[in-house]
């Protein structure tokens, strides 16, 4: 029992385990690596509905307009994600790394488009936890990337840090209201 | 410059170039669950849309009927040119509103012209076209707001827009977009908005974002706006002073995410990005033409060269005749954004491109 009175049934010591367990990157020079976290107030299933949908990032990602995919949804599997306008990209190739419906572990390699962020790997991965005394997920996000040439390791880090913070609040956003609609649902 | 420049369009742009990239919407399965297909639900782009993205050029259709008396007030000419460009979507839009002030006003005719570029999306700016002039509208106090009244009148409702933006996002999406996303108030989407209201004896500019507003006045430019970017000294003082960063990823980005420093919407950016407006008053003199545009054309044609591209089209920029027939002044406004489209075209522009030509001659 937390002092404050929330009852966690995740703690800073369970998230390192976490992190340790399952956001390993094997950094070389001038890459720079971060981890970000985020307590969304929904179920894994359905936090985890919208992260492992390779195939359709912008269910939850608001800086994507479209996805094409090609072939299964496999390891290997690589898709086509169109950018919207006003950032600095219109297309990225990325590759599926990682899908683990059991353990929810989603891993993706950036391997091509028009963007400055080479050699971009990121693994997301969702636990269960309570919140307030609810049932609520955990989500850790990591990333990996070459610091681009002019940039620092600090700016580049802080910019992926800020798309990742938004796709993380998009995600919650969407999830806690999906969790919601799942419990009027369930009501009728 | 301007006979050179006129070569290099009518060489290198032919008539197609009004032709959008078309919008590709391929229908995605449908799934069986109704969560799915709340997912699932697309927002056809409306008719309205499509014909927008491909709409080239819209001259006053009417003239404004005015006592005789009112010799000096009379309407405005003016000329619009909006296209797709190389971009996927077409994000601008345009609001031309002549008269626009309440029916109290009516002695002092006040003209609105708008333009607004979205990003991220499209209808933030359609919602500026649709509801921007209202909101002026509601604000001004008077017929003869003096320079302060003004100032307030446009932040009061560039701040209202900013707020209608956010919050109408909790219904829902307009039809018009293809927004997938339910996030309430689509954070990630915004629009530039660059005003004119035109009255008998001012010029007010309100300017919010990179689009800009350029008197030609004896055929030379003055700015009448300045563009918010990032990196210039002030807004840069402003973002860093606010707990934000400015990132030179590609170019000056607000958290290396936004070229621009000010807009309408982009909830997810606030404070760092502003819907503040700057606001400017110009009293008349012999102007020749306003021109309003998006980043589109500013960012590969210089405003001397937009100066001179509609003052050549306005015959060189001499006084209007006493007897010129009101359509030639309009085709002639016309002609000035057309050409001032497509020399920005013919220069790679990569972006929508939107431009407004006003006739400012009395």
């Amino acid at each position: 029992m937390e002092a404050n009175g929330i009852e966690n049934l995740t703690n800073p010591n369970q998230e390192r385990e976490f992190i340790r367990r399952h956001h390993k990157h094997e950094l070389v020079d001038n890459q720079c690596s971060s981890t970000l976290v985020k307590h969304i107030n929904a179920p894994v299933h359905i936090v985890w509905s919208l992260v492992r949908r390779f195939d359709q990032p912008q269910k939850y990602k608001p800086f994507i307009s479209r996805c094409v995919v090609k072939g299964n949804m496999e390891i290997g599997t690589v898709r086509e994600v169109d950018v919207k306008s006003g950032l600095p990209a219109t297309r990225s190739t990325e590759r599926l790394e990682l899908l683990d419906d059991n353990e929810h572990i989603l891993s993706i390699r950036i391997v091509g488009g028009d963007h400055r962020l080479k050699n971009y790997s990121s693994i997301i991965s969702l636990h269960p936890e309570t919140i307030e005394g609810r049932i609520g997920t955990l989500v850790i996000e990591s990333f990996v990337v070459d610091v681009p040439e002019g940039n620092t390791k600090d700016e580049t880090c802080y910019f992926v840090e800020a798309l990742i913070k938004c796709n993380l609040k998009s995600l919650a956003d969407i999830s806690e209201r999906l969790a919601v609609q799942d419990t009027t649902e369930s009501r009728v | 410059m301007a006979e050179i420049c006129y070569e290099v369009v009518t060489d290198a742009c032919p008539s197609s170039v009004y032709e959008s990239t078309p919008a590709h919407s391929r229908r995605r399965p449908r799934f069986q669950t109704v969560m799915h297909e709340d997912w699932e639900k697309n927002c056809k782009r409306s008719k309205q849309e499509a014909l927008a993205t491909r709409y080239s050029s819209i001259p006053r259709s009417s003239r404004e009927d005015f006592s005789d008396q009112n010799v000096d007030v009379s309407s405005p000419r003016y000329g619009v040119s909006s296209v797709c460009g190389r971009r996927r979507e077409m994000e601008d839009a345009v609001a031309i509103h002549p008269s626009f002030s309440s029916p109290k006003n009516s002695e002092f005719p006040q003209h609105y012209f708008g333009v607004y570029d979205g990003h991220g999306c499209s209808h933030v700016a359609a919602r500026c076209r649709e509801r921007l002039h209202k909101l002026v509208q509601e604000e001004l106090s008077s017929d003869m707001e003096d320079e302060e009244e003004w100032k307030t009148t446009m932040e009061r409702s560039f701040t209202r827009m900013d707020k209608e933006v956010v919050s109408w996002g909790d219904s829902v999406v307009t039809a018009n977009c293809k927004c997938d996303l339910q996030t309430p108030a689509c954070d990630s989407v915004g629009s530039t908005a660059v005003v004119s209201v035109i009255t008998p004896d001012k010029i007010v500019v309100a300017n919010c974002g990179d689009s800009r507003a350029v008197l030609c006045r004896n055929g030379k430019p003055v700015p009448l706006s300045t563009d918010h970017k990032p990196d210039r000294p002030d807004e840069l003082d402003r973002i860093e002073g606010a707990g934000g960063r400015v990132i030179y990823w590609d170019c000056p980005r607000v958290l290396g995410v936004l070229a621009m420093s000010r807009a309408i919407g982009d909830n997810y950016l606030k404070p760092y990005v502003s819907c503040e407006p700057e606001v400017t008053i110009t009293d008349r003199r012999d102007d020749d033409c306003l021109i309003l545009a998006s980043d589109g054309l500013w960012d590969v044609v210089s405003n001397e060269t937009a100066c001179s591209v509609a003052r050549m089209c306005l015959r060189g920029g001499g006084r209007r005749q006493d007897n010129e027939d009101p359509a030639i002044s309009d085709k002639a406004c016309t002609e000035a954004s057309v050409l001032l489209t497509k020399l920005a075209l013919a220069r790679n522009s990569s972006d929508n491109v939107s431009v407004v030509v006003i006739d400012l001659r009395r």
